[in-house]
């Protein structure tokens, strides 16, 4: 039985064209069924999905988050059927090796149970009550958050559970759902609307899930015509096509391409703890193979403690080759293979210059450490476990480095005592960088995590207030009016 | 075992169990350093034997207990084949295993001792010491160290000898406990007596008797069964051993 | 060996009729042998990968520079100043940096290309009545396709040859009348050029909407593609254009692929199935491998062309090239640039952020 991606209430399965996507190369083909809706069809499911989050909005936000948290503890249960599914197909689809998928899902959706849904909640709302019913401002007055009737999702990407993020962000605000899952994974998004839908049947009809072939404007323009709000991953290219075709009236949020990186203070360097810091440094390269927004591509290391910055490219390089191992890298296609060996031909290039260049790889190619003792920009890796360590004097050095970078620059995991930390913290923040973790916990951002600075929740509401002058002029009218 | 585009450097082995590790590397592809003090002709008729069989070699005079002679080891090896592997530390400084006129305790002053750890020791120290960067360069390498049985079991105590030895064995140790986390391996071979070597080739009948009665396999080691476990433990296939002491020794010591 | 000795045994080496690989292994060694002596840059790049040449066992063995490398570095084992030539690339990557490959003198350049160009090109006939699509030698004494072409017109081409492309561009009522005599005398005529000069050729006869039917024995050449260029036509519809506008059959219709970075060219047995086969002459082998691993691919698998070209004695002879292909009977088909792709996550591609960065610096 072939799987199928999608979640498509208010829409016939049998009148459903679907088109097939092939995943696993040669050695373990799978396929799954992917829905191309007729403009039709997205308008019909649209009016479905939008009736439905009215009755969401009726609902108060405590019942929502309890709705999502039993969900999201069947996903969490290894037995449940669906889950299962995940750890079996996800690997296949993606390539990534099964083991990280499997603690990679569990991790991930421990952030969002009841208290960490608390937590999205508490960060964007002063009061949250201002979800269900209008709260007294600081300003005078009264307020209320309305979520959109309609918000569209454009994921992209391949990171299995990626849309969860934004698709728990919008059931908080109470708004009907719409989401467009990527070509590179399909499949989790429809799991998650098709439990929620089991768990919760009362509001199952406000999440759909839905897919186009890459490059079909006219699809996509058939949901942006029934979107509020539209929320977009991808490429600068591809956001920017979509904002040319999102109405000016229609609020856009885009969440482009990012690149991040560490950084290890000398501190971090002892004959003890150096161990320690590679392994960190080392799980934050492998996780996803770089493929998140919050994956390193450089790590800046400091000179001057016990081990210098070009040894421990060695410890990292060990530990890049015992996760090869434990996690092995996905295969790669031709022109990834050839992005990686072309960052590493112009490396290698530069290593005839000066000195103090080295580069340190596996002879399978699986992964690849670049030293370098320039005082060098920021600069992508070439990917899928490739990752330059540059030595500095000072980490505050790297300011000016990664400053003419400001729109591309998201996380920085950093080992460093607590005074380095604050102090790195208020630069870095100037230079726009919007998250700093630990090292090694760059690719697992906490619940309620500002993505890019921004507000999970409050960038999706609108805020109706009713005025001071309303409140009091009302007053007149009462029949109490004295 | 694949050796072809691997480089081995073996410290004394222009005879004996230097030089049968040197030809079984060269017969699997290896390009081969052929270490030597003295005998310059031994060395080279190693290297042609290396040839024959399929590898390649080249022999380097030097005396590996100096440091300078160690430095400009390495660098020639550098220079001719571009990288090295493998280094197998196998000199030592000459020895008489002769059970019944052995220098007993009390005829033995430290420098004696001091003589068989420059040998054995100390050349090992600056030999690892200098094959170090070109193996992190790589973030990998392996190394042997030639240790002896009679650490475990002394059945003649050749007390100087036999203490370098049990050194060795712990230095060996311990650079695997340091290295291990940038790939680099470090392991010991520990033979008992090997016949015919230099050191063996007078030794009497009785006493070759009386250890092969206490050997399980029932024969004493020849030079080639020393070279297995070395290329053993150069391999991929001892990948995740490191630190170890392989005892080869017929079954003799079983520890 | 020295640089005159090289230059020897390569011009016999390309005179015999063609060579065993042990014979092509051992000459492609002593080349590696000399170039890593003389060549500091190469002996750092092939260090860095352990190689000396004494570990080198066959052609296979010698690292492939990548191609990129030309830019950045002068690879040259004589002296700059001692090149009799400088070739570059036309640079339009990169900040402009032009790659460069410096000949001591062309002796073998010249013998590598009249040699195999005769072999495919003018199998049946010593001379041909030809018009050349480039600028002249002189206008570009840094191309080698200008050379190559000057060279062509010297030794294959008649006295009724011309370079047919002027300081402006094509003059095409000069052509034209040299293809209607063509037509009209039934004489062969061979027509050779750069892929992209023919776009304003074939431009121009729509245009005036003129065509002709070139006489039996005619035949046409292309070469580089059209990358970068105004416009972007498949291969297939360029070799149909080609045929019906001159009456040549695709047959006759040869695509050159060569670069800067190689003092040998392949040729295909015409275009009338694309991508065609192209192959080289006995001084050239080509490897098909797996950019990350540097090993060679399952025979059949796509995979990045690396060439050991012994003519390119003074600079390196073994090239990664940017190329994508696959090998096949009788040669390799080119499958065009293996490029790097867009991310597959959230995370930043080197070309996304230069040409983000780009944009950011130009404002």
């Amino acid at each position: 039985m072939i799987e199928r991606a999608g979640y498509l209430p208010g829409v016939a399965a049998n009148d459903i064209a679907w088109q097939t996507l092939r995943f696993g190369g040669n050695e373990n083909p799978i396929e799954i069924a992917v829905p191309e809706l007729s403009d039709h069809q997205m308008q019909s499911m649209a009016a479905t999905v939008r009736t439905a989050s009215r009755k969401l909005k009726a609902r108060p936000t405590q019942q929502i988050v309890e709705s999502i948290d039993r969900t999201v503890a069947r996903l969490l249960d290894r037995s449940e059927p669906i889950r299962q599914k995940a750890e079996d197909l996800l690997p296949r689809v993606t390539g990534y090796d099964a083991e990280m998928v499997r603690l990679g899902l569990t991790g991930y959706l421990k952030t969002f149970r009841k208290p960490e849904l608390q937590k999205f909640l508490a960060e964007d709302f002063a009061n949250p009550m201002m979800l269900d019913d209008f709260q007294p401002m600081p300003k005078g007055g009264l307020a209320r958050a309305f979520g959109p009737d309609i918000l569209a999702h454009i994921w992209a990407g391949n990171v299995p559970g990626l849309p969860i993020w934004s698709l728990v962000s919008g059931l908080l605000v109470k708004a009907g759902n719409i989401g467009k899952v990527p070509s590179a994974e399909p499949l989790f998004a429809g799991w998650f609307a098709q439990l929620l839908a089991k768990t919760e049947p009362e509001i199952a009809d406000c999440l759909a899930v839905v897919w186009w072939q890459g490059g079909d404007t006219a699809r996509e323009a058939a949901l942006l015509r029934e979107a509020d709000v539209v929320l977009a991953y991808g490429g600068n290219d591809a956001l920017a096509a979509i904002r040319g075709r999102v109405p000016i009236t229609t609020r856009y949020l885009p969440y482009g391409h990012k690149v991040s990186f560490g950084m290890v203070s000398k501190s971090a360097l002892n004959s003890r703890k150096v161990t320690a810091t590679a392994h960190q440094a080392a799980y934050d390269v492998v996780r996803y193979d770089q493929q998140g927004c919050y994956s390193p591509h450089v790590f800046f290391v400091q000179r001057g403690g016990k081990i210098s910055p070009k040894e421990f490219c060695q410890y990292v390089a060990h530990e890049l080759a015992a996760f090869e191992k434990k996690y092995p890298r996905r295969s790669l296609s031709v022109s990834e293979a050839g992005a990686i060996a072309a960052w590493r031909h112009q490396e290698e290039i530069k290593s005839f210059g000066e000195g103090g260049r080295q580069i340190l790889s596996d002879a399978t190619g699986a992964w690849s450490v670049v030293y370098s003792e320039d005082s060098e920009d920021l600069a992508p890796s070439g990917l899928n476990r490739t990752i330059k360590i540059v030595a500095v004097d000072e980490l505050a050095d790297v300011a000016p480095r990664i400053a003419p970078y400001r729109k591309f620059l998201q996380t920085v995991g950093i080992s460093a005592p607590p005074d380095e930390l604050y102090a790195l913290g208020a630069l870095l923040g100037q230079e726009g960088i919007t998250r700093i973790s630990a090292l090694g916990h760059m690719t697992a951002p906490e619940a309620g995590w500002h993505h890019d600075g921004r507000f999970n929740l409050l960038d999706l509401i609108t805020i109706t207030e009713i005025e001071g002058s309303a409140e009091k002029a009302a007053d007149a009218f009462a029949r109490y009016a004295d | 075992m694949d050796f072809r585009d691997k480089v081995v450097l073996i410290t004394g082995a222009s005879r004996g169990i230097g030089a049968a590790i040197a030809k079984a590397f060269a017969a699997e592809g290896a390009s081969v350093a052929v270490n030597y003090l003295r005998n310059v002709d031994a060395a080279d008729d190693v290297v042609s034997e290396c040839r024959k069989t399929g590898g390649d070699a080249s022999a380097f005079q030097a005396d590996v207990t100096g440091a300078n002679d160690v430095d400009v080891l390495i660098d020639s090896v550098l220079e001719t084949f571009g990288k090295i592997d493998i280094l197998v530390n196998n000199a030592f400084s000459p020895y008489a295993f002769d059970p019944e006129n052995r220098k007993m305790f009390c005829d033995l002053d430290w420098a004696d001792y001091q003589s068989q750890i420059d040998g054995a020791l100390r050349s090992t120290h600056g030999m690892c010491k200098a094959v170090l960067p070109a193996m992190r360069g790589q973030a990998q390498g392996t190394i042997i160290n030639m240790a002896t049985d009679l650490v475990a079991r002394p059945s003649v105590p050749y007390h100087d000898y036999t203490t370098a030895k049990a050194a060795l064995i712990g230095f060996s140790r311990n650079l695997a406990a340091e290295l291990g986390p940038i790939g680099i391996r470090v392991n010991c071979v520990a033979p008992g007596i090997v016949y015919p070597t230099d050191g063996t080739r007078d030794t009497k009948e009785d006493v070759k008797d009386m250890i092969i009665s206490q050997t399980p396999l029932k024969r004493l080691a020849r030079p080639e069964d020393v070279a297995g476990p070395v290329l053993f433990l150069a391999s991929p296939w001892s990948g995740f051993m490191t630190g170890q002491v392989l005892y080869v020794d017929g079954g003799l010591v079983m520890t | 060996m020295t640089q005159d000795e090289i230059i020897r045994e390569l011009l016999d080496f390309i005179a015999a009729d063609d060579a065993a690989e042990s014979a092509f292994d051992r000459l492609a060694l002593e080349i590696f042998a000399y170039q890593f002596k003389h060549n500091e840059p190469l002996r750092k790049f092939c260090l860095q990968r352990g190689r000396t040449p004494r570990t080198a066992k066959s052609w296979r063995d010698i690292p492939a520079v990548p191609i990129n490398a030309f830019k950045e570095l002068t690879l040259s084992c004589c002296a700059r100043e001692d090149a009799e030539r400088v070739f570059m690339t036309s640079g339009t990557t990169m900040g402009g940096l032009r790659g460069k490959s410096h000949h001591p003198n062309l002796a073998v350049y010249d013998a590598s290309m009249t040699t195999h160009f005769k072999q495919r090109f003018m199998p049946d006939r010593d001379r041909i009545d030809m018009g050349i699509l480039f600028p002249d030698e002189d206008v570009m004494p840094n191309s080698s396709l200008a050379h190559y072409l000057a060279l062509a017109l010297e030794h294959f081409g008649t006295d009724d040859s011309r370079n047919e492309m002027g300081k402006s561009g094509i003059d095409f009522d000069a052509l034209f009348g040299w293809l209607k005599r063509a037509e009209t005398t039934g004489v062969p005529y061979a027509l050779l050029g750069a892929s992209y000069s023919f776009v304003p050729l074939l431009d121009e006869m729509k245009r005036r909407d003129v065509r002709f039917a070139l006489p039996a024995g005619s035949r046409m050449f292309d070469t580089g593609g059209f990358k970068g260029q105004s416009r972007d036509i498949s291969a297939d519809d360029f070799y149909t254009q080609l045929s019906d506008s001159f009456g040549v059959p695709r047959r006759w219709c040869i695509n050159m692929y060569g670069m800067t970075e190689l003092s040998t060219q392949f040729y295909d047995n015409g275009n009338e199935v694309c991508p065609s086969v192209k192959s080289g002459p006995h001084w050239i082998r080509s490897r098909v491998i797996n950019p990350l691993t540097g090993e060679d691919v399952p025979r059949g698998d796509v995979g990045v062309l690396t060439h050991c070209d012994l003519a390119h004695f003074n600079i390196v002879s073994t090239i990664l090239t940017e190329d994508a292909g696959v090998e096949v009977d009788g040669g390799f088909l080119l499958l065009g640039r293996a490029d790097g792709e867009e991310a597959k996550g959230c995370s930043m591609a080197v070309e996304e952020f230069l040409k983000a960065a780009n944009v950011a610096a130009t404002g």
